[in-house]
């Protein structure tokens, strides 16, 4: 009986002291992965289908600029009489990315010499379909391009 | 007696007027003097038979003028122009239609300045057009043709755009020297537009339009018999319709594609020169040109007389070029010329191109396998995926580069697509390496899961235990 | 330090008379006595859903715009991401499945005669609202399948007579599904909805604390000595602590090894897909309305169906109303037959419809 219950209380406490242990880690491996989903990830936010291409004064008349949208590059124009304009930088032929030409002051891609005029259509080169247009809106100081 | 030669001399007399048909039309205009008359005695419709008014109607028995050319029995006097057409069609039916489905029809119809059948054939001198006389024989035809389509101011009210500088131009050509020379194997006008079913050029059913004109060409270029005597070779059709701009035009209907006057030229068609293959080609292929003149091989290949573009990728027969082309092995193109590794100036650039091409295009495969293999675990690599197609520029500017024939453009149009490449092998790593994290932190979490149930269990048996 | 503290905690808020009562507390021990967890577990897959339903909204962005996107930030890019996105698919899921057991378990024990009616009552509303968290919240990552899924359930509700059209433009937030739809699910799902189910489930759970767990039938005929019970505390809240765990055990293992899909972006444009239907706890009204002819007399065979179901519902909802036997203990043959009926149509339904 004496060794019984000699026995009996250590046993117990080692369960209780085990079982205290292995909630303690149990608990770690729920906190662990809540406190890392806080984390901010690398890429702030996730890409949605309207963002703000450039400043309102990043680009002169007759400029250019190639920039991120979705998965894809587009291109934000500011024509010579001071519009803006923004279409898919994918072009139409073999998928190479386009680039503004302010000396011809037409949207042209390096690979095969294709043109496309300020209104995306392809004038010149070997391209077979206009440039996917979008949609331009200023608001404050950015330029905000969505799809149209 | 004197009666009875009278009546002899009348019989026979008469025999002769009966035997000769009646055709007062001509007796009383030769006699006239009119030029129509007397040159018609030399045409060849007179010489089989037919006279004034198998064309112009009226009575040819008739000896009274009025009832000779009398409207009631069919006298028209000078035809319309656009009568013209339909009176000759009377027996040559055949080729009115012809003449009036083509544009010339088409041109006399609105305007009767337009060309009739006697504009090229003459008219009251016609003769047959083998004829060397014959204003459209071979050797006569083009200037036939030139006397209006090299007359702007007559072009002009029937097409304003139409150039008026082809008669020129043939002058020039292979074809229009040897016509000049006398040869009437040689193309003239009609061999390739045809004589009298003349289509619009943009017409598809023009032989000169865009997909036909490498049959039309080939009607006698690919005719061994035909150009025996010229020693040219006879197999250029074949090698175009296997070549990427053969395919194009011919199998895939690719309007843009050069067909044979893309690069000889239409009218002046000659080969180009050694020194114009790359001006020629530079046409469309602008980038590769530009590159090309400045580069190396230009200058060693002009000293050396070798048709610039043609060299690697031939003329006719232009294969879709692989990277394989670059290179010292057999398949290789370098390798014809730069034969000698060890010492030749250009190894280093053409092993540099080679590893650099070879980067792009194993590394492109490799990181789409890699990203494939994340994919089928489950994982989520869309965006990954869309930067790999960044390479595909990548290599085609690296490709073009090729042709500056130096180390540096070739590496620096690489460096993106390889950029791109590392980072997507990168994220595919991650992908995989997550994978097998979340299965190795499933298997940490059971674990500890298992322990924490099994001792809940004992100590919920131990209170079951104290309270018996 | 135990007893320092609860000495603090009874000065501050004289909880001593809880405690004893619930110290006394006991939960009938007998063969069917397991059935008894599935309560726990349906509260326990709740607290999941509330837990990984909030951290989903640190990252979720509402809109036709922005919600598939963010969904797919949240399985891609966010830390573990994808593992509380997978739970909290999967636990709503297995919430469902809980709760239909539990209700039946509940029903064919009888255990909303008296007094347990309100407990019934209030229970039925929150099955209810289950199944609205699951059809509203099966909308929000906006994706092909949930949104011809929301076209096809909301368009069922314009079926109902007189009041089905106005309905359903109030859940459409106009006349067809757009962004609009999606804000209000939204807000319904994570605003509305909960606060409404805690009030309710406060309710439910209060009764049960104060009433005690319901005894079998069997037992109104045993002597009190031959009746055997577990004390609630500790023994049956850590056996339900235990099966919680493995229940947590089991939504990780379905996370990682069958994670939730997220398809493609939904494309109003776009044809239904073949095949589209609504996810599994609906199909056996859905497959059953499609058994029903066009028309039946002079109505609308769906208008039919659906005023079935409703009629159906309300019956099973009134059942300790015109339950009238097992109150006076006697065995309620009828009871058991409809309830085996309405397990074996919802359990064919079901299959025929995932067929």
């Amino acid at each position: 009986m004496m060794t019984g219950q000699e026995t009996e209380p250590s046993r117990r406490s080692f369960l209780d002291r085990l079982l205290k242990l292995s909630v303690f880690a149990w608990a770690l491996s729920i906190v662990y992965p809540i406190f890392a989903y806080f984390k901010i990830p690398p890429e702030a936010e996730s890409t949605p289908t309207n963002i703000a291409a450039a400043k309102i004064n990043e680009l002169q008349a007759n400029q250019g600029k190639v920039f991120r949208f979705g998965n894809q590059p587009a291109i934000l124009v500011k024509t010579p009489d001071g519009q803006w304009k923004a279409f898919s930088a994918v072009c139409t032929h073999l998928q190479c990315t386009v680039q503004y030409r302010n000396d011809l002051q037409k949207i042209w891609c390096a690979c095969h010499n294709g043109i496309y005029d300020l209104n995306g259509a392809n004038v010149a080169g070997p391209p077979p379909r206009p440039l996917q247009e979008f949609k331009v809106t200023t608001k404050g100081d950015d330029v905000f391009v969505s799809k149209a | 007696m004197i009666q009875k030669l009278l009546v002899v001399i009348s019989l026979v007399f008469a025999a002769f007027a009966f035997a000769e048909e009646k055709n007062t039309c001509m007796s009383c205009h030769t006699e006239t003097g009119s030029p129509e008359a007397i040159a018609f005695k030399s045409d060849i419709h007179f010489q089989n038979g037919l006279s004034c008014s198998d064309c112009h109607g009226g009575d040819p028995s008739a000896e009274d003028m009025e009832a000779a050319m009398n409207p009631a029995k069919g006298f028209i006097g000078k035809p319309k122009p656009a009568d013209i057409p339909v009176i000759c069609g009377t027996c040559h039916g055949d080729m009115q239609k012809d003449f009036e489905t083509g544009v010339h029809g088409a041109a006399l119809k609105n305007n009767s300045e337009g060309p009739q059948c006697v504009s090229c054939h003459g008219i009251h001198n016609i003769l047959r057009v083998k004829d060397p006389h014959s204003p459209v024989s071979a050797l006569n035809i083009t200037k036939t043709c030139a006397t209006c389509h090299s007359n702007a101011a007559y072009i002009k009210q029937f097409n304003p755009g139409l150039p008026v500088d082809e008669y020129e131009k043939y002058l020039t050509s292979v074809h229009g020297k040897r016509n000049a020379l006398g040869d009437t194997k040689a193309a003239t006008c009609v061999s390739c537009h045809s004589n009298h079913l003349i289509y619009k050029v943009k017409d598809p059913r023009s032989p000169v339009s865009p997909m036909k004109i490498p049959g039309t060409c080939a009607t006698c270029h690919s005719n061994k018999k035909y150009m025996a005597q010229y020693k040219i070779p006879t197999n250029q059709y074949d090698d175009y319709a296997q070549s990427v701009h053969g395919v194009a035009l011919l199998k895939n209907s690719d309007e843009s594609a050069p067909a044979c006057n893309s690069c000889h030229g239409n009218h002046g068609a000659a080969p180009p020169g050694a020194e114009s293959v790359a001006s020629v080609c530079g046409q469309c292929h602008q980038a590769n040109a530009e590159l090309y003149d400045k580069s190396v091989h230009r200058t060693v290949f002009r000293e050396n007389s070798l048709p610039d573009c043609v060299v690697c990728h031939s003329n006719h027969l232009v294969k879709h070029p692989e990277d394989t082309m670059i290179g010292f092995h057999p398949d290789s193109l370098c390798g014809s010329c730069h034969s000698d590794v060890a010492t030749d100036r250009a190894a280093p650039v053409i092993k540099a191109m080679r590893t650099t091409l070879q980067g792009l295009t194993r590394g492109q495969t490799e990181a789409e396998e890699l990203l494939n293999q994340a994919e089928q675990l489950g994982m989520d690599v869309a965006e990954a995926k869309y930067t790999l197609k960044d390479v595909n520029q990548s290599l085609i500017e690296t490709r073009v580069k090729v042709h500056s024939f130096a180390k540096e453009p070739v590496q620096e149009s690489a460096a993106p697509g390889l950029k791109v490449i590392a980072e997507a092998r990168e994220a595919g790593h991650a992908a995989v390496k997550e994978y097998y994290f979340r299965r190795k932190g499933l298997g940490v979490s059971t674990l500890l899961l298992t322990c924490l149930v099994v001792l809940l269990y004992l100590k919920i048996r131990q209170i079951e235990k104290k309270q018996q | 330090m135990k007893s320092r503290l609860s000495d603090w905690v009874q000065e501050r808020f004289h909880l001593s008379g809880l405690v004893e009562f619930a110290a006394k507390k006991k939960v009938p021990y007998f063969r069917g006595s397991f059935w008894y967890y599935f309560g726990g577990v349906s509260l326990f897959l709740f607290i999941v859903q509330v837990v990984t339903g909030i951290l989903l909204l640190m990252y979720y962005q509402p809109g036709a715009k922005t919600a598939f996107e963010s969904v797919h930030f949240i399985i891609s890019k966010v830390q573990f991401g994808w593992l509380i996105r997978s739970i909290h698919s999967w636990s709503a899921n297995l919430m469902v499945l809980s709760v239909f057991i539990h209700m039946f378990s509940v029903y064919f024990t009888k255990a909303f005669r008296r007094p347990r009616e309100l407990t019934w009552y209030s229970g039925f509303v929150l099955f209810g609202l289950v199944l609205a968290f699951g059809f509203s919240g099966y909308l929000l990552p906006w994706n092909t399948l949930s949104y011809f899924a929301t076209k096809v359930g909301t368009e069922i509700t314009a079926v109902v007579p007189v009041v089905g059209e106005p309905i359903m433009q109030l859940l459409r937030a106009g006349n067809d599904v757009t962004t609009s739809t999606l804000t209000r699910f939204f807000g319904l799902h994570v605003a509305i909805f909960p606060a409404i189910f805690t009030v309710i489930l406060s309710l439910h759970l209060l009764l049960i604390q104060v009433q005690g767990i319901s005894e079998p039938e069997s037992w109104s005929e045993y002597p009190e000595h031959k009746k055997k019970f577990i004390p609630f505390f500790p023994n049956f809240v850590l056996k339900d602590l235990l099966l919680w765990l493995i229940v947590l055990n089991v939504l990780a293992i379905l996370a990682v090894f069958y994670p939730w899909e997220l398809g493609q972006k939904a494309d109003p444009f776009a044809p239904a897909p073949a095949g589209i239907k609504p996810e599994w706890y609906f199909l056996f009204m859905y497959q059953s309305l499609k058994y029903i002819p066009a028309k039946l007399w002079l109505f609308d065979g769906e208008v039919v169906g659906v005023l079935l179901f409703g009629v159906a519902g309300l019956l099973w909802f009134l059942v300790p109303m015109w339950d009238e036997k097992t109150p006076k203990g006697l065995r309620n043959k009828l009871i058991n037959y409809a309830g085996i009926l309405a397990v074996i149509f919802i359990i064919a339904m079901t299959i025929l419809g995932v067929k």
